[in-house]
Parts: structure tokens; sequence; C-alpha cells
């Protein structure tokens, strides 16, 4: 067990942002409390290094665990009758394991994904994911300190650290509904903005950019 | 979704578009997204071959190709829906162009070996493919021809030399040099001219022949020390500078000497006599047949060579900003000299006054034979003072119209000029006129006022002319209704954008209209920019300037400020050329463009600057929103 998790992280840590292989991924929930509440659906988008893979994406509807809150159905539009049908989230995970192989997982506030992910592969006796984790919002808000050294100007609200928020700032085109696979894809998109911008301020390997955005 | 969208997309563009469902979605599946910032290199000429094509899904990118000389020139913009990277990946053979990222750019990549085995199985693609290269191939040969004739057809040029080229070696003299010593320098080393430094080796002025030839004339002891008859402005030019910039300078200040700095270095001198060896019809020598002529008529024969002198240019200059530069120069020259002829024959003004352009000519961007605009700002006077001035002033208004008209000048339609009694007021009667327009804004009212906020004094007490500017640029800050009706005009000229893009789309010859250029392109950028610089509270009047002054206040500018600089100089650029040829062709110069007769690169050129306008006329309504009318 401990073998993997130093092979996995010393595997990709002295690589280069632009060699690395990473999985952006993004899940929808029931709600935020661990006990309670669980996974509707796991979106995940593979980069290449800089690029995009278009034709190399996850996206699973799970039939939730827990009972589904209205408020949640609002935002996210799965009704209970639509996840009825899907399989359960035991199905899904193996697959997903596969898909994030020893990538390195991003995410906006991706540690609470990874949280509710990992308890289902306990609950359910697989291994956790291990994977070297980045959050996009550490990341951007250590972007905005480091260029801040030089400008001062910067100062961030809570409430502007969405991922629409920050799309908006950098200009990704985005349909504004919640859907797992599509938030991915845009957090993949503000990650590829930052992955451009992290090389100037001195973040040129993975071990770096742990640094600055571990999850 | 993410394959949707790249479906989608693929379904919108050429050739893609022409693929069954099943292939196409097969190739989006291979697809990866790649996003460029603005200014990127994402290829490099003489680089490595392109792993891929790149398909433009948002922003665009420039190509650009380095001649001989070494200077990277822009042949080609590409937008989204376009490719680019596809000869060099073809043929595995080093990178012929420089391609970069003009605004932040996402690129679909489409890589090596799919592509290839795309134009195996799909007809369609190859065809559009081969054919793209050739023609593409051909392109580049064309543009890298024309580009070394026009740079190696003499040695050196006007509008690429450098100055820091051309410099000589300077001599310099302490300041306490006898004018004896100083010219037995300038005998010896057969030079015209001596920098004169101070104590601390720093220029303090210039000693040349025309200076000394001045100390014989005055019989003026020899043994006086060089301090005493030096200029002491040293106008000076950066050796970085072409020397079109300072054979500009030369006209503006009447010099033929000038030092030529580099790093804040006394690099060395350039003589009106180098510029000269450069360029056989010098501009500065055509300003000199100007000055010497004492009648209207005999102007007449020499600004019949005007448009030969902008063809000259039009053939050498890149740079359209440049070539206005020097035509307002020489018509301000011409201008000057009329209103000289005009005052020696009427006699002194009984005021003083201040002959004043706008429009075009107010902003210095005038290309051939344009229109007058002119007004003329007098002192302040009693009532009596107001009768006598107008009695001369009508005069004197009158003969400058009917002489500029004569040399080629034609009048206003309009009846833009001082001939026009209400054009030619006292100083108090003009803030009036400005008051009026900017307090009680209509329509109507800021259409007509508009070109008079370019206005730019040329002959007489400029003061007044400055005086009344400082009287409005303030008001106008102030009055955000005035603004507010000079942002509805301008959004209301919208860009022939549909027209063009059909246009570049269709390659038959059904759009034979011809378009204005000068109402669709230059006139809503200037528009624009106008209203920035008042806002701004700006007394620039030439677009340029103002779009260099706003670079870092105004964002819209920054943001846009590469792209709308070159969208200037390009619209100018293809209009002058367009009229040369028609000059050439006898026809009288107008602004309707056929586009039939465009290239198309110019065309394409041309769909972008539109784009860009229309991108601007947008935030002009975002920020007016509230207050247009």
């Amino acid at each position: 067990m401990r073998t993997t998790f130093f092979s996995k992280k010393t595997e990709s840590a002295s690589l280069l942002l632009g060699d690395a292989v990473y999985t952006v991924l993004d899940t929808e929930l029931t709600g935020l409390d661990m006990k309670k509440d669980s996974i509707v659906s796991i979106g995940a988008v593979r980069m290449k290094g800089t690029r995009i893979d278009i034709g190399n994406s996850f996206y699973r509807l799970i039939h939730p665990a827990g009972r589904m809150d209205h408020k949640n159905i609002l935002i996210h539009g799965i009704t209970p009758s639509e996840v009825e049908e899907e399989p359960v989230v035991d199905a899904v995970l193996d697959d997903l394991s596969a898909f994030c192989g020893n990538s390195v997982i991003v995410g906006h506030f991706v540690s609470l994904d990874i949280n509710f992910i990992n308890r289902e592969l306990k609950r359910t006796g697989r291994a956790k994911l291990k994977n070297a984790a980045v959050d996009t919002c550490k990341i951007y808000e250590w972007i905005k300190s480091s260029e801040g050294a030089f400008s001062r100007h910067y100062s961030a609200r809570q409430d502007e650290l969405d991922l629409f928020s920050l799309a908006r700032e950098y200009n990704i085109t985005f349909n504004e509904g919640h859907n797992a696979l599509g938030d991915a894809f845009i957090t993949a998109q503000l990650f590829q903005r930052f992955l451009y911008a992290l090389p100037g301020l001195g973040v040129n390997s993975i071990r770096d950019l742990l640094k600055t955005g571990k999850a | 979704m993410i394959l949707e969208e790249a479906i989608s997309f693929l379904q919108k563009n050429p050739p893609y578009q022409f693929l069954d469902g099943p292939v196409l979605k097969e190739i989006a599946h291979s697809l990866s997204m790649e996003f460029y910032p603005k200014d990127t290199v994402i290829l490099k000429q003489d680089g490595p071959p392109s792993d891929a094509v790149r398909i433009i899904k948002k922003g665009s990118v420039k190509i650009l190709v380095r001649a001989e000389g070494g200077m990277d020139s822009v042949m080609d913009f590409r937008g989204e829906g376009d490719s680019f990277g596809f000869v060099s990946m073809v043929a595995k053979d080093r990178q012929k162009t420089t391609v970069v990222a003009a605004d932040d750019t996402i690129c679909y990549i489409l890589e090596r070996d799919k592509i290839l085995k795309l134009i195996e199985t799909a007809p369609v693609i190859a065809e559009y493919f081969m054919s793209h290269l050739t023609r593409y191939v051909d392109r580049t040969f064309e543009e890298m021809k024309g580009r070394s004739l026009a740079y190696s057809g003499t040695d050196r040029l006007l509008f690429t030399t450098p100055s820091g080229d051309i410099a000589k070696e300077v001599i310099t003299v302490p300041e306490e040099t006898t004018l004896q010593e100083a010219a037995k320098v300038m005998a010896g080393h057969r030079i015209s001219s001596l920098i004169v430094v101070n104590r601390n080796h720093v220029p303090a002025g210039i000693i040349t022949d025309r200076d000394l030839r001045r100390v014989v004339a005055n019989a003026r002891n020899v043994a006086d020390p060089v301090k005493d008859i030096m200029s002491i402005s040293l106008i000076r030019v950066d050796a970085s500078d072409s020397c079109f910039e300072a054979v500009l300078k030369m006209i503006k200040y009447n010099i033929h000497h000038m030092i030529v700095i580099k790093e804040g270095e006394l690099k060395g001198i350039i003589t009106n006599h180098d510029l000269m060896l450069l360029q056989g019809t010098s501009p500065l020598s055509f300003v000199n047949d100007i000055e010497k002529q004492q009648t209207i008529e005999d102007l007449v024969p020499v600004t019949s060579k005007m448009n030969t002198i902008i063809g000259l240019l039009l053939q050498e200059s890149t740079k359209a900003g440049s070539i206005t530069g020097i035509i307002t120069e020489i018509n301000d020259r011409l201008l000057k000299k009329v209103i000289e002829i005009a005052e020696r024959k009427f006699g002194p003004p009984p005021v003083p006054y201040c002959f004043i352009v706008y429009g075009s000519e107010g902003r210095r961007e005038q290309t051939f034979r344009t229109d007058q605009d002119n007004a003329i700002i007098y002192a302040d006077t009693s009532a009596e003072g107001e009768e006598e001035a107008e009695k001369y002033f009508s005069v004197l208004s009158a003969f400058i119209k009917n002489s500029l008209v004569q040399i080629g000048f034609s009048s206003c339609k309009a009846d833009y000029m001082a001939s026009n009694p209400k054009w030619r007021k006292a100083l108090k009667q003009w803030k009036d006129y400005f008051d009026n327009w900017i307090t009680q804004p209509t329509p109507e009212a800021v259409l007509k006022s508009l070109i008079f906020f370019d206005m730019r004094p040329v002959h007489g007490k400029f003061s007044l002319c400055e005086e009344l500017r400082s009287f409005y640029t303030p008001l106008i800050v102030k009055n955000k209704i005035f603004l507010a009706n000079m942002a509805s005009i301008i959004v209301k000229n919208t860009p022939p954008i549909g027209f063009l893009k059909s246009f570049v789309v269709e390659k038959s010859g059904e759009h034979k209209n011809e378009f204005d250029l000068k109402l669709k392109g230059i006139m809503p950028l200037n528009d624009i920019i106008r209203l920035f610089a008042l806002e701004n509270g700006m007394r620039l009047t030439s677009t340029l300037d103002r779009i260099g002054a706003l670079k870092t206040g105004q964002s819209a500018v920054r943001e846009y400020h590469n792209e709308i600089v070159h969208v200037f100089e390009f619209i100018m650029m293809l209009r002058m050329h367009y009229q040369f040829e028609q000059i050439k062709e006898g026809h009288s110069p107008d602004n309707f463009i056929n586009p039939d007769k465009l290239s198309n690169l110019e065309k394409k050129t041309l769909r972008e600057a539109f784009h860009l306008i229309s991108r601007l006329q947008g935030i002009v309504v975002e920020m007016y929103k509230p207050l247009i009318v």
C-alpha cells in the first residue's frame, strides 16, 4: 500500500507540467454532508500536458444511496427518476479508478470530490485514489498572490472563487447548466490557462505544482 | 458534450463539413484542444515542421514571414474556423512561416497521422488541402518576391533604414573653440557641421556651414568662441527611427542637420544631403520647391507633382501613418504659403487670428487630394473691431478658398470653410458654438460638430486655437449627455460584416456592389477613438496619437491596442493604394472600393477590421447604454 503511494507520487513529481497526464474531475453530489449525502454523477476530462483530449472523457450518472434533496435537483438538474435506472456507485468505481490511472487529479475544490469518491471506494473494499491531486482554486489564489507580490492590488472575495466566476475572469465560454462533465471541461480549460501562467512564476514540475495547489 | 461541441464546430467549417456523420465523429474524437495566450509563438519560421493541423476554435493568429532583410511582416490573419500548419506538416519540411496568437486563441488539434489517413480516405479533404497548399505556397512566394523587390531595389531606403545606419561619425569641439578653428576642423574633415560639447562632453549645440556663412556675411570676429553662434536647439532622432522620421523632423523644423542618439549617447549626425542620396525625389526638396514660390500660379505646377511623390512613398512604405504624416506636412506648407501670399496681398490682419484646419487635415490623416476643412478664429475685440475683422477676413478667406481650389484642394461641399461667415468668428463666438453643441446636444448638431473636435492650428496665433480647446475639453468631460449623443451616432454606423463575410466565402461574383471605405472603415474608427479621447479630456487630434495616449488608460484601447493600430493602418493603406490606382488610370480618386478588386488577403483583413470595429462599437454601447438615445 505504502509503496504504491510513494511510487505514484514520486513517479509523477519530477515530470514537467507539459509532460504530465491529468484527470480533470468533477462530481455532482446530493449535498455536502459526508455522512448523509452521495454522488449523483462523475465527470472527468483527460489532459496530456496542456492539451485537452476531446474524445477521451468520462461521464457516469449514479443511482444515489441517499435521498435527493430538492435544492440540489434545482442545481444540477438531475431528477431522482433520471438516476433510478443508472448503476449504483460500485459499478462506476472501477471504471473511474482505471480512468484516473496514475495521472495527476485536478479539480475545483477537488478535495471534496475525492473525499466522497474515496468514501465509496473504502465502503466497497476498494483501494482509495492516491493520486497526486491539485485544486484549481488554490492554484488560482497562489497565482494571484504571486502576481500580487508585484502589484498588491489583489484581495479575493470568497464569493468570487467559484468555478463560473473564474471561468468568466479567464474568458472561458460555458453554458450555465451544472453537469459534472461540463464543469470538468470548464475546470480543464481553466487549468490549461494556469499551465501557461505557472512557468513564468517558477512552477515547472508537478512537484512545484503540488506546492502551490495541493488538494 | 465536449465531443458534441467539437462535432457541431466541424459541421460548420470547411472542409470537415463535407464529411459523413460517422467520419466526422471519428475525427472529432481524435481531436485535442489547446489554448494559446495572446502573443504565443505557435510555430516558428525555420523551426521544426508542424506536428498537426490546428483549427482555430476561438481567437485568431497572425502569419508572419521574415524576408531576407530580417524583418517580419504580417502576411495573413486567420480567424475562427481557419486552419494552419498544414504545409510544413505534410512536407515534413522546416516551418516556412511564423504563426503567432493575435488574441487568446483556442485551437482544435488534428494530428498528423489522423489527417494523413483522412486525406487518403476522404477525397474531399485531400482536394481541399491540396488546393489550399498550392495556393498558399504560391502566395508565399509572391509575397516574398514582392517584398524582396521592395527591400532590395535600392541598397538603402528611406523607410526601412534606421537613421543610425547612415549617421556619420560626429566631430565634436569644446564650446570655447574659436570660429576659425572650427572652420578649419570642418574643412579638414570635409564635413558641413560640428557638434559643440560642454565641459561634461554633453552636446550643447551645433554649428553648420550655414552658421559660418553668416559669420562671414556679418564680418564677425573669427576669434569668437563657437558657443556664441551655435544653434542651441538640437533636434534629435533616435538611431532606431527610420530615415523617414528624420526627414519628417527636418521638414518640420526646417533644418538640415540632425544628431542621432543611440541609447542616450551621441551616435552621429545625419544631414539632408545624406537623406537626399537615399531618395531621388525627396519630399524635402519638394517642400523647398514650395517655399520658393511667390504666387498662386507658380504653386500649381509644384502641387501637380504631389501625386507622384505620394506614389513613390506608397511603393516603399509599409506605414500609412508615415505617409499621411508627410502629406499633411506638405499640405500644411502649401496652405501656409497660400495664406502668406494672401496676407501680402491684403495687408496685415486688423486683429490677431488663427487659421485652423479640422477633419482629416486636423487629424493629420490626409491622403490624396482632399476637401478643404478650415476656419478662422480671431481675437475678441469690440463691436466695431468685429465689423472691421469681418470685412478683412471675408476677403482674405475668399481668396484663400479660391487659391486652394486652383492648386487642387476642392472646396467643401458642406461649406465648412473660413469663407463661410459662420466659420470665421471671434473667439468668444466660437466658445458659444462649442458651449451650445456640448451643453444642449441634439443628434444633428453633434453630428455636424464632430469634425471640429479634430481642429489644429496651422497659421497665425496658435494660442487662440488652444484657448478654445482648453475651453471645451473640460466641458465635454462634464457633459455625459453630449458624449452619449456621440456614442449613439457612432453605433449607428455599423460595418458591413455580413456583406464581406459572404463575399469572402462566396467566390462567385454575385456581390458586385461597392462600399465606401471611408464611411464604413475609417470614420467609425475615428469616431470611436475621438469619443474615448474626449471623454478622457485629451487634447490630441490625430487618431494614431490618440490611440497611443489611450493605450495606458482606456480599457478597450488597452486591450485591443495593437489590433486597432493595425486595422487603422491597414484601412488607410488600402485606401491610398486604391486611390493611387484610380489616379494612374486617369480617374479622380474616391473611397468606393469594389471588393472584386481586392486580394483575398485584403478581403480577409478587411473582414477582421470590420469585426474589430463592431467589437469596439459593442464596448461603446456597453459604456453608454443607459444614456444612449
